[in-house]
């Protein structure tokens, strides 16, 4: 089954000196289990597309499903819900909520959700991302980046999604750190999460299973 | 609630600033409470002199002249009435001389219009005075003593009780005599005022135009002054003061609203990236929405609470030095304010963080994730 299915995706933006064709006529599907890279040049619409299926932009044209659920005419609230229940997002400059210590930041999105337990599960989850409980308590400031990265993956896997969605996520970190990053997200993989990652890393992209290349809003 | 933890912790973060927009709420409201106590303690008091006074008619002569004994008799037919007659004078109490009103009164008056606190009333024919508390306090008079009045030395035979400032006679500070003395002593004929108790406040009016018509038939002889009408005027002027003081009172609120407002629209915008990773990952707009409402409402109680309670305070203290009495200040409609200075505080934040909270509701997820 497609997890992600993109049919004749197109995205433009309107600007007052003309318009950008961020997205053209792209259709792509990719299957659960799937771990796939999505790879090109700056401003080849690479975070347009992650966005799309992120449900957190819409296209121009074209039909958007996630989870087999066709989203194109869903409103704010329902792809809210899509957000919190079936997507993790995981970004480049780790975005961890600032005033949450780093289990809270966990916690968030289950807590959103009405989940039971979920100070038990963001233990484990922390655990699985390979941190320390003592840094359980520390706010996001108190944190090197790829430990915060690393949270923010166990945030990104709390409610148990369907898809995690990584635009650059080793963007802000040495290589080093990167790979250790890269391979907890491909024993995520394995347990079974669809991935796709934004990258310009041809060390990430080799990773994945599958890699796609976007130039000017095209899949070559 | 979640929401609610988020409005603490990012309240927390800049300290300062939500210490300054509290303090613009305590101002605001502190001044509501206590003018609006104060008003209404104002009001109370005017009240009970109205309670106290409300069904008397008080009957001066026209031109300042004296009222005739022919004049008196056709105020008498009408209702009640309790002729007056007054001088200033010098008396010497023990050795100290002072200058006191002496009021002349048919003996059988006096119970009516007066409390005496020791002693007894003057008997009929005496010769006797009371004294007011005011000159007993002053100079520690006691019954049983005399006083010094021209060619008379009149025993005190009783000390009144405090009656405070009235609109017809100030007994307080004054020396009352029988009719039978003063006529002695000051060979005065007619009175120099008229105290008309009606049975009912209702007909106060009535009362009024009937001695009017008798007495200034052909010419004006008598001017009629209406107590109730006095101590409502009095009301009425302090329910303006004291709407006027609020209106004050809530321009300072409005005052800490534009803070307030400018603080939340300060935070939404340098929050705009941490919004939109909130929205990202699955908080709905009126989570958004909840979150910012709570930290204005946060401010509000804060605000409300303490300058209500700062605003009793200074109301207590208001009460103390303007009407030297406390005791209003606990009356149910006093403590109302309270609440209504809380509520205002309160109402008054969380308007003000609503077009912030409502914005930031409304962020696209996208553009405030992008927002640097
Ligand atoms: N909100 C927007 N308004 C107008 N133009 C936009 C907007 N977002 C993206 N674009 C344009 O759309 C094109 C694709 O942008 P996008 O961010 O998807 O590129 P990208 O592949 O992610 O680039 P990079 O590798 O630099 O992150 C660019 O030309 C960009 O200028
Ligand atoms: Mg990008």
């Amino acid at each position: 089954m497609n997890v992600v299915e993109l049919v004749e995706v197109t995205k433009v933006y309107n600007l007052p000196r003309g318009s950008i064709r961020a997205l053209d006529n792209v259709s792509v599907s990719i299957e659960a289990g799937d771990f796939v890279s999505i790879m090109g040049p700056s401003g080849s619409g690479k975070t347009t597309l992650l966005n799309i299926i992120g449900c957190l932009d819409v296209p121009t044209s074209g039909r958007v499903a996630i989870g087999g659920k066709d989203i194109s005419d869903l409103g704010d609230d329902d792809l809210t819900k899509i957000r919190r229940d079936k997507i993790g997002f995981v970004f480049q400059q780790f975005n961890l909520i600032p005033t949450l210590t780093a289990l809270e930041n966990i916690a968030y999105p289950m807590i959103l959700r009405g989940v039971n337990g979920h100070e038990e599960r963001s233990k484990e989850l922390l655990r699985s991302v390979g941190i320390d409980e003592k840094l359980g308590e520390n706010k996001p400031n108190e944190l090197s980046g790829g430990e915060q990265q690393r949270v923010a993956i166990a945030r990104a896997l709390a409610n148990e999604p369907d898809i995690i969605l990584a635009d650059e996520p080793t963007g802000n970190l040495d290589s080093k750190t990167s790979k250790a990053l890269m391979v907890l997200l491909k024993e995520t993989n394995e347990r079974g999460k669809t991935i796709i990652v934004v990258t310009h890393d041809p060390v990430v992209a080799g990773f994945t299973m599958k890699t796609f290349t976007l130039v000017d809003g095209r899949i070559v | 609630m979640i929401f609610f933890e988020f409005a603490k912790r990012n309240l927390g973060r800049h300290k300062f600033r939500s210490v300054l927009a509290v303090i613009g709420i305590i101002i605001g409201v502190l001044a509501v409470t206590a003018l609006g106590i104060l008003g209404n303690s104002v009001r109370l008091a005017a009240s009970d002199q109205l309670y106290l006074f409300g069904n008397e008619l008080v009957v001066f002569p026209y031109g300042g002249d004296t009222i005739s004994e022919d004049h008196f008799e056709q105020i008498d037919k009408v209702a009640d009435a309790i002729p007056v007659k007054s001088s200033v004078d010098k008396v010497i109490f023990n050795d100290d001389s002072t200058l006191v009103a002496v009021y002349g009164m048919r003996t059988e008056d006096i119970p009516k219009l007066l409390e005496k606190d020791k002693g007894q009333f003057l008997k009929h024919g005496s010769l006797d005075c009371l004294v007011g508390s005011r000159i007993a306090d002053d100079y520690e008079l006691r019954v049983g003593e005399r006083a010094t009045l021209r060619t008379q030395k009149p025993r005190i035979v009783g000390i009144l009780k405090e009656r405070g400032v009235g609109f017809d006679i100030n007994p307080d500070n004054a020396i009352i005599v029988s009719d039978k003395l003063f006529s002695a002593l000051y060979n005065s004929s007619g009175y120099n005022l008229v105290i008309v108790k009606v049975a009912k406040i209702e007909d106060v009016e009535e009362t009024r135009k009937k001695i009017e018509d008798r007495l200034n038939k052909k010419e004006q002889v008598v001017v009629v002054m209406e107590m109730k009408m006095i101590v409502e005027g009095i009301k009425n002027l302090f329910n303006m003061i004291s709407l006027f003081l609020m209106g004050i009172g809530s321009i300072s609120l409005v005052v800490a609203g534009v803070s307030i407002l400018n603080v939340m629209m300060m935070s939404t915008v340098e929050r705009t990236k941490e919004i939109g990773v909130m929205r990202a990952i699955g908080t709905s707009q009126k989570g958004i929405l909840h979150m910012f409402l709570f930290e204005s409402l946060i401010l509000g109680v804060i605000g409300g609470v303490i300058g209500a309670i700062l605003g009793f305070g200074v109301g207590y203290l208001v009460d103390v030095l303007i009407l030297n009495e406390a005791s209003y200040l606990f009356a149910p409609s006093s403590i109302l304010y309270l609440f209504l200075g809380t509520a205002f505080g309160i109402g008054t934040s969380v308007i003000s963080g609503l077009y912030p909270a409502w914005r930031a509701s409304k962020l696209k997820p996208i553009e405030a994730l992008r927002y640097e």
